[in-house]
């Protein structure tokens, strides 16, 4: 790879420094991530002294993951989120594919107006106290409703699929209409079929924005039994409550759970709520390149 | 007229499928988008226990307008919205740049999917990843400080470095992936054009300098009027779990005043006046943006 036939000394060591810059990048981003992953497998006795640049764990021990899993705080929130994320991303994806596809008909009547009505939302956004009210006055305060419903459609996410679905070529539907279609088994039958990688993208974005919700959790959402599992996450290592992380008897007195320290456990936490998003990772690097490709990514 | 209600009925049978199709979405909209907008009138209005609230005009925006804490909040938005600008917009440039440069597929890959990662990652869990990385005792920034010869910086409690906080954790997290646009602009150029400048015998930065970046110009002049465009709207998220008491005054921003004066203290009114305030000034900003833009490169914000 390096020899290239004209390439002189010197534009070898520029391609390594290239190389190496990227790499710095590398590093960069991921030692912290690779730090706390460490910090939470280390023997918790040790991790009082371990270096911050450690990216190997210090001992081995699962201490600190069979106490998050076994916190019911954790647990709730790990079930919330998965609630609010798998029925949230489910009326996403049908309300976002239904409305693109109709509103990618050129010919469709009033359709200008209604690409307005959604624009318009996408220009101006009155604030969090008006949607705050709104919420209120629906009767959705302290409802799981009120963290799935908010964003059932993504205007950024429903003008990239539009696009999207535009480029589908026009004789695909009109072969599907000759055989006597309707719209709607069009759209289940050749449409989605067609876009299938199109909805794929768009399904891993919704599944991010849900899981990584949290504060229209936290403000639309006073009981802490329903927090998703950001909100118990930001309890424990934005604001430092540890009472309501390990329960406050294991404050107080001398257990095994008390001499946790909370570094470690702060770790455990992060990684936790990482994992899932870690999961999903691969198929997000798979599907969207084609999105980016074919004009805006937002979000 | 008979002619036109034919028309009509016609029309009817062609399109109402789609129709049906649009109306969960569109009653979306509606209650969570539009509804606000008409709810947002109570920044006009004196909030009464006892309804209904009393107009008041202008007095709210008026009271912040002379409001030395809002007066702070809005130096503090631009300041840290400017300090992004200049230091972060250049670097997802510069990445694309050099991944573009990369021979090996393989290692571009691997570069690719690591300095992605982070966009994915929600601000509460950065927050998490900052603090502790940037602790004073055990974290990895001042423990390379500590080896150059200097005290440990309690970055997040210091309010000198909290806003460079805020820069660098906004690099740490989108630099990798905002690359992607410009990466793909790149990819996008007629391969003809560097054999054109290899035959004119430029080397590695001549090619850079007078193929690939008059190349990505117009994706350049897109994004930078956009990031111009959503000025204000950025960093809510990011402030609100990097915040603290020592530092709040030196980063707090409309957004996270809003919160606080509305949801936290109860303000409501003038909450909802300062909301309104930056959702018009915002609004302003991105119709101009879009258009500067639309009639610089033909394509629009969206």
């Amino acid at each position: 790879m390096l020899n290239n036939s004209r390439s002189t000394p010197f534009e070898r060591v520029e391609y390594i420094l290239i190389l190496s810059v990227l790499f710095l990048m590398v590093i960069v981003t991921a030692q912290p991530i690779l730090h706390l992953v460490a910090v939470s497998f280390s023997d918790p006795a040790n991790v009082p002294g371990m270096s911050g640049l450690e990216v190997v764990p210090d001992g081995f021990s699962l201490q600190v993951w069979t106490l998050l899993i076994q916190n019911p705080n954790v647990q709730r929130g790990f079930v919330n989120a998965a609630l609010i994320t798998v029925v949230g991303t489910i009326i996403n994806v049908i309300a976002t594919t239904l409305m693109a596809w109709a509103l990618a008909q050129k010919r469709l009547p009033m359709r200008r107006f209604f690409m307005v009505i959604v624009l318009v939302t996408v220009v101006f956004e009155p604030g969090i106290i008006p949607d705050f009210f709104v919420m209120k006055k629906l009767g959705l305060l302290n409802s799981y409703w009120s963290v799935i419903l908010y964003r059932a459609v993504f205007a950024w996410y429903l003008i990239i699929l539009i696009r999207l679905f535009e480029e589908i070529p026009g004789e695909l539907l009109e072969a599907a209409e000759l055989d006597g279609a309707n719209p709607f088994q069009t759209l289940w039958h050749v449409i989605i079929p067609v876009a299938k990688s199109s909805i794929a993208m768009i399904t891993l974005f919704y599944l991010v924005l849900h899981w990584n919700e949290f504060f229209r959790a936290m403000i639309y959402l006073n009981d802490p039994n329903k927090w998703p599992l950001q909100v118990v996450l930001r309890q424990f290592v934005v604001d430092g409550d540890k009472v309501g992380m390990v329960g406050l008897a294991n404050v107080s007195s001398y257990t095994d759970v008390s001499q946790i320290s909370i570094r470690a456990l702060k770790a455990g936490m992060i990684t936790l709520t990482i994992a899932p998003l870690v999961l999903i990772y691969p198929f997000i690097l798979k599907y969207f390149t084609k999105g980016t490709m074919s004009g805006a990514v937002k979000g | 007229m008979n002619n036109n209600f034919e028309q009509f009925t016609q029309l009817v049978r062609r399109w109402w499928p789609f129709y049906v199709m649009l109306a969960p979405g569109l009653l979306y909209f509606f209650v969570y988008h539009y509804l606000p907008i008409w709810e947002a009138r109570l920044a006009f209005h004196d909030v009464r226990i006892i309804p209904p609230n009393t107009w008041v005009g202008m007095k709210h925006f008026i009271a912040l307008a002379s409001s030395p804490v809002f007066l702070q909040v809005l130096l503090n938005t631009i300041v840290i919205s400017t300090m992004k600008l200049v230091f972060i917009f250049p670097i997802p440039i510069l990445v694309a740049l050099l991944l573009n440069e990369v021979r090996s597929g393989s290692y571009r890959k691997l570069v690719q999917s690591v300095i992605y990662l982070p966009h994915y990652l929600s601000w509460v869990v950065i927050a998490g990843i900052t603090i502790a990385t940037l602790s004073p005792s055990d974290g990895a920034v001042n423990e390379v400080i500590g080896w150059m010869g200097y005290n440990p910086v309690p970055f997040m409690t210091d309010t000198g470095s909290i806003r460079w906080v805020l820069v660098f954790t906004e690099m740490w997290r989108s630099a990798g992936w905002d690359s992607l646009l410009y990466f793909a602009a790149i990819v996008g150029i007629s391969s003809e054009l560097y054999e054109a400048a290899e035959m004119d015998g430029a080397g590695r930065w001549q090619k850079i300098w007078f193929v690939t970046i008059p190349g990505i110009a117009p994706t350049i002049a897109t994004l930078f009027i956009l990031n111009v465009g959503l000025f204000l709207s950025q960093g809510f998220d990011q402030v609100i779990n990097l915040s603290n008491d020592v530092v709040r005054s030196h980063i707090d921003i409309v957004d996270t005043y809003v919160y606080r004066i509305g949801l936290q203290t109860g303000e409501f009114a003038l909450a909802t006046a300062a909301g309104l305030f930056k959702g018009v000034v915002g609004m302003i900003l991105i119709l101009a943006a879009h258009m500067i833009s639309k009639r610089l490169t033909g394509k629009g914000v969206w």
